[in-house]
């Protein structure tokens, strides 16, 4: 089950998805929350914390900076450049990749 | 990227990048909903009204309309004309996000009795029932 969350930046698509990602893993489900925005906010908005949302960002720049290690697959993916959020949501940041190596999942 | 992601039972929740962009790239098959939030204002719901349209054309079997912060019955009516016929979801304007905002906490955390946080607690279950 995929669900995007869409909107004009500030109407309150983060805020909704954090809630709905963390909502859905009470009931328990098994979730993957993705933070495809430029500014990436959604890590505050689950509860991760300013620290680890900033680690997540830096991560995610350093690869576009080609500093980083690639992911190969989506578990991969999730260790590398995620965390886990509360309520067991996993959670990474994967905003617009400029320059996917092959194999980018 | 959504269209190759199966994490076997998972549920991915995608804060797309704000506007249209994203969406308009998807490939077939790559989400089951979408969730179009807008405030009663119109560049917002302009940009609501393209996400829906798009999402028609790619064919996405469920769309649901968040009317994010709204405060009277006028500002839910402006909504509702903009979107015939769609599920609308009503997320009242509410100073416990702003607060949680403020603070870089989540508002689940902070207020989970909030009315906005209530509703869209609300809203997680109408998109997959427990």
């Amino acid at each position: 089950m995929k669900i995007a969350v869409v909107g004009k930046g500030g109407s309150g698509k983060t805020t909704a998805s954090a809630i709905i990602a963390r909502v859905l893993a009470r009931n328990g489900a098994a979730v993957v929350a993705l933070d495809g925005d430029t500014n990436p906010n959604l890590g505050l908005s689950l509860g991760v914390g300013v620290d680890e949302t900033e680690r997540l960002v830096g991560m995610r720049q350093a690869l576009d900076a080609a500093d980083g290690e690639h992911a190969s697959d989506w578990d991969s993916l999730l260790d590398l450049f995620g965390s886990d959020g509360p309520d067991g949501v996993r959670f990474a940041v994967v905003s617009q990749i400029d320059n996917p190596e092959p194999g980018c999942p | 990227m959504l269209g190759n992601v199966d994490p076997a039972d998972a549920i991915v929740v995608a804060d797309l990048e704000a506007g249209i962009g994203t969406l308009t790239r998807l490939g077939d098959g790559a989400v089951d909903i979408v969730v179009v939030v807008v405030e009663p204002v119109p560049k917002s719901m302009e940009v609501g009204t393209r996400a829906a349209a798009v999402a028609a054309e790619k064919g996405i079997e469920r769309l649901v309309i968040v009317a994010n912060r709204v405060r009277d019955a006028a500002d839910l009516d402006v909504i509702r004309a903009a979107f015939p016929g769609h599920e609308v979801i009503v997320v009242p304007d509410d100073g416990a996000i702003v607060e949680a905002d403020r603070r870089g906490v989540a508002p689940l955390d902070m207020t989970p009795e909030a009315p906005a946080v209530l509703a869209l607690s609300a809203l997680a279950e109408r998109l997959v029932p427990v």
